[in-house]
This record gives structure tokens, sequence and C-alpha cells, in this order.
């Protein structure tokens, strides 16, 4: 942390006022833990759900345990498919970069999981409700992990 | 359960006069007063709420804050709820009272969330609203979720742009009315759609205010304010006469087709809310309600979950201006987020001083409701993953 400056202002009556410019930087090592699979998949080009070894009850993102019968987990890989909810033209960059503006986001319902991702559409179309789409690995050295992957248009000109 | 004292500061883009304990303070102060207190000595517990430790630079602040006002020997806790906050606050301060706890509670939150953050670390911060993991690498606007549920609203019910950019239009309007607002504008339809586009079809306009304020509320059994509030017996008294909360799943896509674009977590607190305030017809009962506009379209979405107009509807309602000054139900007389505006700790509170002073029918002639005597407010975290909703009465 450091001070950047000290000001001295006027509030709205004319007083004087001081106000501090602080700098405060944080770095983390941050923990995706039980995801690990999953970023290990986006390595190997699969995108990789959980199911509940009893019920057979299937989450997307993935879940530690069976939200119902608290067992536990395990993975398998997920087709790629899927089917737009909603999509939505996004005029400013995500935080961490890596997409540039306008871009579209989409609300997809994952074929083989219960559950959904609300992911990157390639190209500039915005797909309407029901649109299937197929995962494409676009990135080797994306911004960020996830940008690796995103979603085409089925029948849409590459 | 009465409300015995409210009190807040006005709501701007930046105070640079008052740090977050100032303004807390000046609020605080204003409660206490209002209830005719001449010390907080007899107020048995403290509720801090407030959002981020990243927008107010403070851990602990909850104990700083506490302090502040005047009650340091006293139990106090710092309660965190997202967009909801304020509100979560308040409910817990009934849950307090409820239990015997404690027979009085100062309510009290802020938050700066104005110019006193810079634009890129605004956003930045804001940004781990959404879930850190799955969804904050891939939304470039906060204004994305609530864009993806307007758009199958449309698709679902018709529901048009020019339906919640008049709810845009109204709250901007309604907050000319009010002194303490952020910012009140008269603007056209055609202004909202012209603005800057955020995520399609939410524009510049269609979006809520980032401001620096606070507010707080004194509650307290109805004994311990015949016994230490002079001011108990000179005004009609105004009561919680119910409050519910209940969760959502925090990401949008993991959500069921069906409910995708309404507030489920909305409907569930509004149920509960309303069975403890033995209301059975939300829109003939309910004379005024604040209601979380983070954008236009969530008030939309609102007037459905909460059960002021059938599903689908929404956008029609809001068109006839059902829900305008004259309406079935006044929505957002203080201006809403939209331009009374949000601090986010602050903002279920500030609802709640609206509320309670429309009751006691204490607020300006122009911005009064006549003969308002049921009231309610409405907030939620996300894009709905949290609810509160509380709702007033006036008791005589
Ligand atoms: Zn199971």
């Amino acid at each position: 942390m450091r001070i950047t400056g000290t000001e001295r202002d006027a509030d709205p009556d004319g007083r004087p006022v001081y106000l501090l410019g602080v700098e405060i930087a944080q770095r983390y090592r941050h923990a995706v833990g039980s995801s690990s699979p999953f970023y290990e998949g986006l390595e190997q080009g699969v995108l990789r759900a959980t199911r509940c070894t009893g019920c057979g009850a299937s989450w997307f993102p993935p879940r530690r345990f069976c939200e119902e019968h608290l067992t536990e987990t395990d993975w398998y890989d997920l087709p790629g498919t899927g089917t737009v909810t909603a999509a939505t033209r996004v005029h400013s960059p995500p935080p961490f970069g890596g997409i540039d503006p306008p871009y579209i986001l989409a609300s997809i319902r994952l074929d083989g999981v219960r559950g959904g991702i609300t992911h990157r559409v390639i190209g500039t179309e915005t797909p309407q409700h029901g649109a299937a789409v197929t995962v494409k690995f676009i990135d080797e050295a994306p911004a960020h992990p996830l940008l690796a992957f995103a979603f085409a248009i089925e029948g849409a000109t590459p | 359960m009465l409300v015995a004292g409210v009190g807040m500061t006005s709501f701007v883009g930046f105070r640079n006069d008052a740090s977050v304990r100032d303004m807390v303070a000046d609020a605080a102060r204003a409660a206490l007063l209002d209830a005719g207190l001449r010390t907080p000595s007899p107020v048995d517990m403290g509720v801090a709420a407030y959002e981020s430790d990243h927008f107010n630079r403070q851990m602990s602040l909850g104990q700083v804050l506490s302090d502040t006002v005047g009650l340091t020997g006293k139990p106090v806790m710092r309660v965190e709820g997202g967009g909801a906050t304020g509100a979560l606050a308040i409910r817990t301060a009934l849950m307090a009272i409820r239990s015997g706890e404690a027979r009085s509670v100062l309510v009290f939150g802020g938050e700066t969330n104005g110019r006193s953050v810079d634009r890129a670390t605004a956003i930045e911060i804001l940004s781990l609203s959404a879930d850190f993991e799955w969804e904050t690498p891939v939304f470039g606007a906060f204004a994305a979720p609530y864009a993806l549920m307007i758009t199958e609203h449309m698709r679902r019910y018709g529901t048009t742009e020019g339906q919640f950019a008049e709810i845009a239009v109204k709250n901007r309007r309604m907050a000319l009315d009010n002194p303490l607002a952020h910012r009140g504008m008269s603007i056209t339809v055609e202004d909202v759609r012209s603005s800057a586009p955020l995520s399609d079809p939410y524009r510049l306009f269609d979006a809520s205010l980032l401001s620096d304020g606070a507010a707080a509320a004194l509650l307290a059994t109805e004994d311990w304010a015949e016994e230490h509030s002079p001011t108990f017996a000179e005004r009609p008294p105004v009561a919680v006469l119910g409050s519910g909360s209940a969760t959502d799943r925090p990401r949008l896509s993991d959500r069921t087709d069906e409910m995708f674009p309404h507030f489920a977590a909305k409907r569930r607190a509004a149920a509960h809310a309303y069975r403890e305030a033995g209301i059975d017809n939300p829109p003939d009962q309910i004379d005024v309600a604040e209601v979380y506009d983070s954008f236009s379209g969530a008030e939309l979405q609102a007037y459905e979950d909460l059960g002021l107009c059938p599903v689908g509807q929404g956008g029609q309602a809001a068109l006839e201006g059902r829900f305008d000054r004259e309406g079935q139900v006044v929505v957002n007389p203080s201006g809403g987020l939209m331009g009374r505006g949000s601090a986010v700790g602050a903002t279920g509170i500030a609802q709640a001083v609206e509320v309670v002073s429309q009751l006691r029918g204490e607020v300006a002639p122009a911005r009064q409701v006549p003969g308002a005597r049921i009231g309610m407010t409405d907030t939620h975290a996300g894009v709905g993953s949290l609810s509160v909703v509380n709702v007033f009465g006036r008791v005589g």
C-alpha cells in the first residue's frame, strides 16, 4: 500500500477538507481446488462435469457432493454441445481481458448434464433461444483459462 | 415491532467532506433524534450493514461504526447480503427482537460506492459479485446477466425495450421530488434508448447509480418505545408487519428453463413476508413499494415476482403507469436506485426510511402517497441469489 498524495479540497460550504490518495495492490494464488479435473480437461480439449455415484444426478459447474444424498461425486466428459437459453451482445471487455468488445455472451444449457454455463459465443451474430452450439477450443494461451474455449453456433459460417 | 426512528444522509456521487464513518454517524444520530432519544444508552444492540471491505477500505468496520454511533459496550453484528444487505440488517434486528435477545436495535448501514473508487477499480470490485470462478472471467459488464434474463422475458412474454425504458424515466422523474436523491432527471424513453449500450438490450440509462450514503433505523418493542421514545406517542406508529428472505442458484445458468426470466427467491421471500403481514392481495393492500431497480427491467420483473401484477404483464403495467405516481401501487417514490441512488449497505435501510416516512405522512407533498397505510421494500443480491422483502404498516 502507499499514499499517492494528500489533497486539500473544499466542502460544499467552502471549508477545507483533506483527501488521501491510496493505492492498494493485491496478489493471490487462487486454488481452484475441486474444479482441478475441469482445468485438466481444458488442457485435453474436453469439458467435464460431475455426477452422483448413487442417484446419477449430474452438475455443471461441478459439485463436490450430491446435494440430495451427500454422496461424493465423480467426473465424466461432456459431449460439448448445448442449446442457447438467451444471448446478449456485451459492450465492454471482461475483467481479465482476453475478449475485444463487443462480443456475444450466452446462457447455454449443456447436453449430458443438468445445468449450464454462461459463456462466450464466437462471431458477431446473437443466437436466438433454442440455437444449437458446440464447444471449440480456440486459444492455447488465453487471458484466463476459461477463455481457452468458446461456443460456435451450429450452421454458422466459421 | 415498531420502527421508532429513521434517518439517512443524502445519496451523492462523492462526499469529499465525509468518510463512511461520518455518514453512518449522521444517519444514526438522525434516527436516534427522530425517536426522541437524548442518548444512545437505552439501545440494546447494533446491527451494522455494509457489503464490501473493498469499497470501504476497512475490515472489522462493524465495531468501528458501532463505536462511532455511540454503542461501545453493546453487542454488534455485521450483516452482509450483497444488494440486500441493508434489508437483511433490518430483518436481523427483527429476529433479535423477536427472539427476546433485545428490546431495541439500531440498524446502521453505509457504503462509499461513489467516486472515491476510480472507474476501473469499481468495475474490478463489482466483477467479484458474480461467481469469481465461473462467471467473472466472461462477464464484461454487470448488466450482462440481467440482460440475459430480460432477453428471455422479452421472448416469452413480448416485453419490449420501450416498456422497461418507461421505468428508467419514471424513477428519475420521481427523484426530482426527493431532496436527498443522488440525481433526479427529466428524460424521455428516447433518451434511454439512445444512451450508450452496456449489454443488449440494456443501455446506460437502464442502469442504476453508485452512490456514497448512509441510512439508519431504530427498531423496538412497543413497551421499549413507550419507556424511552418521547416521539412514540406524538405520531402514527409504524410497525414491521412481516419479513421474508430466500435464496436462488447464484449462477444464472444453473437455474431451470422455467424460472430463467424470473426471480424465484423474490417470490419466496415475498410469500413469506406477505403471510406474516396478512397480505393476500398485494396490489390492493400495498400502497407504496420501494423496489430494487438495479436495472429498469429488473423492476419490471419484480412487479410480477412480488405479486403486484400477473406474470408476463409487467411490461404492460409499466406502459400503463400502473406503478407510477397516480398508480395502483406507487413504486419507488424516492427515485429508487436509478434516481435516489445506491450505497449498497445503506440501500435497503434507505428504502425503509422512505416507506416509514410515507406511512407517517411526513414526506414532501409532491412525493407523498396520500393515505398510505402499508408499504414494502424489496432488494436482492447478485441477479437474485438472495432476496429480502420487508413489509411495514401504520398501526393506529
Ligand atoms: Zn445423489
